[in-house]
C-alpha cells in the first residue's frame, strides 16, 4: 500500500524519486516482512518545473539557488541545494547573467513587460463578407478609396447585397470584372490641334 | 484612341458615348448611394459588432448569456447537435459554440472541453467538404486555446495540432488565417508547444501563405503566429527554425503596415535577447539600419520592439555594439530619452547604459553624438526606474572611460545628480552610484585633484549624503561609504595611512589605457 504525500518542494525538482515501499531479502525461505514505512512512499510522478533561477548563497558549505517554480507565485520560491537540481541550463543562465554583471558591465534585458500577448482569443463576430462569402462575382458597381485603399462595391451572382472588396482581391480573383469596370468608365480626352490651341489662346 | 470597330454593346458599355445623359445622372446617384449605404453598414456593424450576413437561428439566446444554467443547456444542445450526422446540425452546433466562446465576457472554457467537444470540433477542422463547418470550428478552437495552459493543452491532445497545420493551405483564405491564429494560440503557449509544432513542419506551411497579394489581416496573424514562434527561452528555438524564419521576418520589417511592423519587431527582439550566438544571427542579416530607422517612428507599437531590440543587441560584444553605432543607433537615442512614456525613456538609458560599458571609444562615441545631456537630464528628472538605468550608465562610464572622459562626465553634471540620487531606498542603487564616485575620485587622483573633487562634492550637499550611509543598515553600503569617507574625506595621520595601506594595498593606481 503506499500512501501519496503532499508534494514538497524538495522532493521533485525533476523526477519524483520513486521509493521503495517494501524491501526483500534474497535468503530463501525466509519472507521478510512487508515494512510499511510511513515517510517512504511512492511518490505520484508529478514534476515541479523550475522557471528561474533568480539567486544563489553558500550555506555550510553548500551552494543553494533561489528558484523560482513555473504556475507558483513568488512567494513560493524556495532555496534548493545544488545537489538537487537538474536544470543546468536555467543556472547557467543566471550565472551567465552576474558574469556580465562584472565584467565589462554589461547588462541583459529583464524580461518585465514584454508587452507582446502570448495569446489572443478571437471574439468579433465573424462578418463575412467580400469574397469570404463564397459568391461569384457579377460586378462592380462603384469603387472608393476613403479607408485609404482602394476598395470596389461588388455585386455577387445570387445576391442582393452588395458589399466592399478590396481592389487588390479582385484584381487577381476576378481581372475581367475589373477590367470591364474601368473599360466602362473611360473617358477619352481629345487633344486640341494647333488652331483650336490658339483659339483657346486668345479667349 | 478608340478604334473605329467596336459593336454597338461595347459602345452601350462605355461611360459616356452612347448615353443619354438623365440616364447616367441616375445611375451615377444610384452608384453613390449603394457606395455610401455600405459604408454605412460597415461602420453600424464595427460599432454595435453584429452579424449581419447568414444569421441562421442562434441556439443561444445572445442576451441571455449571463446565466449558468442557460449555458450548460445551450451547451448539450451544442453536443446534441455536432454529434449528429447532419452537416445543418453540426454547423450550427459548432456556430452556436463559437458564438458562446467568442462573447465578450466569461467565455465558457472550461465547460466546452468539459462537454468533450474538442474532438467534434477536430474532427470537423477534417471536412473539406464543408468550409463553414471547418471554419467555425478552427474559430472554436482557436478560443479555446488562447486560454490557460490547461486549455491549450486540452486542444494540443485532442489533435488539433497536425489538422491546423493542414488547414493552413486552405484555398479558403479566412479558414487558412483561422488556423494561422489557432497555431499561434499554442506557439505562445510555451517552448515545448512551440518546438512541437516546429517539429511538425508549420515553418515552411506557414511561409508559403507569405505571398505578395495576402491581405493585411491575413499578415498580420501571419507575422504574430511567427512571432511566437520565435519567442520564449529555456530553450530557445533552434538555430535551424530561426534561419529558416529570418529572411520572412526581415521582410516582413519591410511592410507598410504598422501591426506587422510591430509584430516582426518583437520577433527580432525575442532571437536578440539571448547569448552573442543568438545576437549575431540577427546582426548577419543586415537589419540594423532599418531597425534604427523604426526607432524614429511615431508609433509606440513600433519603437518598443525596435529599441527593446536595439537593447539587446548592445547588451552584446563590443564588437556588436559597434555594428549597432554604425549603424547610426546613437543619433536616434537623444529623442528617445526624452520621449513623453517613460518606459521608453528607460529603455534608451539601458540601451546607453550597456554601451557606456564598452571601450573608450565607444564612450567617445557617446560625447561625440551629444548623449551626455540628455543622461543627466534623466538622472535628474527620470522617473526612478529610469534614473536606475542611468545611474548605471554613470558607473559604466566612470569605470571604462578615460581620466578626461570622466571629467567631462562631471562637467555635464552627472556627479551632482547622482550624489542627489544617494537617498533613494533601493540599495543596489546606492551601491551603483557609490562605485561611481569612487571611480571618479580615481580619476581625480590621476590628476592630483582630489581636493577639488571633495570641494565639489561637499559644495553639492554629497559629503553630508555619503557621511549619513555610514550608518546604513546594509552592510556593503555602509563599508563603501565609510572607505570614501577615510579614504577622501578624512584626515588621516601617518600612521593610520600605512594601516589603511597595508588593509587596501593599491595606492597604486590603476593603469587605464586611454
Amino acid at each position: 500500500m503506499s500512501q501519496t504525500s503532499e508534494p514538497s518542494a524538495d522532493a521533485a525538482v525533476t523526477e519524483a524519486p520513486v521509493a521503495q515501499s517494501e524491501t526483500k531479502q534474497s535468503t530463501a525461505g525466509k519472507k521478510q516482512n512487508k515494512k510499511k514505512v510511513e515517510e517512504v512512499v511512492e511518490e505520484e510522478e508529478e514534476e515541479y518545473v523550475v522557471e528561474k533561477v533568480l539567486d544563489r548563497r553558500v550555506v555550510k558549505g553548500r551552494v543553494e539557488y533561489l528558484l523560482k517554480w513555473k504556475g507558483f507565485s513568488d512567494e513560493d520560491n524556495t532555496w534548493e541545494p545544488e545537489d538537487n537540481l537538474d536544470c543546468p541550463d536555467l543556472i547557467a543562465e543566471f550565472l551567465q547573467s552576474q558574469k556580465s554583471a562584472e565584467s565589462g558591465g554589461k547588462r541583459r534585458a529583464e524580461s518585465d513587460g514584454d508587452g507582446k500577448e502570448t495569446k489572443k482569443r478571437k471574439d468579433e463576430p465573424e462578418k463575412l463578407r467580400g469574397f469570404a462569402r463564397g459568391l461569384d462575382p457579377e460586378r462592380i458597381i462603384g469603387a472608393t478609396d476613403s479607408s485609404g485603399e482602394l476598395m470596389f462595391l461588388m455585386k455577387w451572382k445570387n445576391s442582393d447585397e452588395a458589399d466592399l472588396v478590396p481592389a487588390k482581391e479582385a484584381n487577381v480573383k476576378c481581372p475581367q470584372v475589373v477590367i470591364s469596370f474601368y473599360e466602362e468608365r473611360l473617358t477619352w480626352h481629345s487633344y486640341p490641334t494647333e488652331e483650336e490651341e490658339k483659339k483657346d489662346d486668345k479667349n | 484612341m478608340p478604334t473605329e470597330n467596336l459593336t454597338d454593346k461595347r459602345m452601350s458599355k462605355f461611360k459616356n458615348k452612347g448615353k443619354e445623359p438623365t440616364k447616367m445622372r441616375d445611375r451615377r446617384i444610384a452608384e453613390c448611394v449603394e457606395l455610401r449605404k455600405a459604408h454605412r453598414v460597415e461602420s453600424i456593424l464595427k460599432r454595435r459588432n453584429i452579424s449581419s450576413f447568414g444569421d441562421e437561428e442562434p441556439l443561444s439566446p445572445e442576451f441571455n448569456t449571463d446565466n449558468e444554467q442557460v449555458i450548460s443547456a445551450t451547451i448539450q444542445e451544442i453536443v446534441a447537435s455536432v454529434n449528429t450526422d447532419s452537416p445543418e446540425m453540426q454547423r450550427q452546433g459548432c456556430q452556436a459554440a463559437r458564438k458562446l466562446l467568442s462573447r465578450e465576457r466569461n467565455p465558457p472554457l472550461k465547460e466546452i472541453v468539459e462537454a468533450g467537444l474538442l474532438t467534434r470540433f477536430v474532427e470537423f477542422l477534417g471536412r473539406n467538404d464543408d468550409p463553414m463547418l471547418q471554419f467555425e470550428a478552427a474559430w472554436s478552437l482557436t478560443n479555446v486555446a488562447s486560454g490557460t495552459s490547461w486549455h491549450t493543452q486540452q486542444v494540443v491532445e485532442h489533435g488539433a495540432v497536425p489538422a491546423f497545420i493542414a488547414l493552413l493551405a486552405s484555398p479558403m483564405l479566412n479558414i487558412s488565417e483561422q488556423a494561422v491564429w489557432a497555431l499561434g494560440n499554442i506557439a505562445g503557449d510555451g517552448p515545448s508547444y512551440r518546438d512541437a509544432l516546429i517539429d511538425c513542419g508549420i515553418i515552411p506551411a506557414l511561409l508559403a501563405r507569405l505571398t505578395p497579394d495576402a491581405p493585411v489581416g491575413y499578415l498580420r496573424n501571419l507575422t504574430w503566429t511567427l512571432s511566437n514562434l520565435c519567442r520564449n527561452k529555456n530553450p530557445f528555438p533552434r538555430f535551424s527554425a530561426v534561419q529558416q524564419m529570418l529572411p520572412s521576418i526581415i521582410q516582413l520589417l519591410h511592410h507598410g503596415d504598422k501591426s506587422v511592423l510591430s509584430d516582426a519587431c518583437w520577433a527580432i527582439s525575442y532571437l536578440t535577447d539571448g547569448p552573442n550566438e543568438r545576437i549575431d544571427v540577427v546582426i548577419k542579416t543586415g537589419i540594423l539600419p532599418r531597425l534604427v530607422e523604426m526607432l524614429g517612428f511615431e508609433e509606440l507599437s513600433v519603437v518598443t520592439p525596435a529599441l527593446r531590440s536595439i537593447g539587446n543587441i548592445v547588451s552584446g560584444s563590443d564588437l556588436q555594439t559597434q555594428a549597432a553605432i554604425d549603424a547610426g543607433v546613437l543619433s536616434a537615442l537623444p529623442q528617445l530619452m526624452r520621449h513623453p512614456k517613460s518606459s521608453v525613456q528607460k529603455e534608451a538609458a539601458w540601451a546607453v547604459s550597456n554601451i557606456a560599458a564598452g571601450p573608450c571609444q565607444q564612450i567617445q562615441q557617446l560625447i561625440t553624438c551629444g548623449l551626455l545631456a540628455p543622461l543627466v537630464d534623466l538622472l535628474r528628472n527620470g522617473d526612478f526606474k529610469t534614473q536606475r538605468e542611468a545611474v548605471w550608465a554613470v558607473t559604466n562610464y566612470t569605470s571604462g572611460g578615460t581620466v578626461d572622459q570622466v571629467v567631462h562626465l562631471v562637467k555635464c553634471g552627472a556627479l551632482e545628480a547622482i550624489l542627489n540620487l544617494l537617498q533613494v531606498k533601493d540599495t543596489k542603487t546606492v551601491l551603483v552610484i557609490l562605485d561611481a564616485i569612487s571611480n571618479i575620485f580615481l580619476a581625480a587622483e590621476k590628476l592630483g585633484e582630489v581636493d577639488k573633487l571633495c570641494l565639489l562634492v561637499e559644495e553639492v550637499g554629497g559629503l553630508d549624503r555619503i557621511e549619513f550611509l555610514q550608518n546604513h543598515e546594509n552592510n556593503t553600503v555602509y563599508r563603501a561609504a565609510q572607505a570614501l569617507i577615510e579614504k577622501y574625506f578624512s584626515e588621516v595621520g601617518v600612521a593610520e595611512s600605512h594601516l589603511l595601506a597595508s588593509f587596501r594595498n593599491p595606492f597604486v593606481f590603476p593603469q587605464r589605457s586611454p
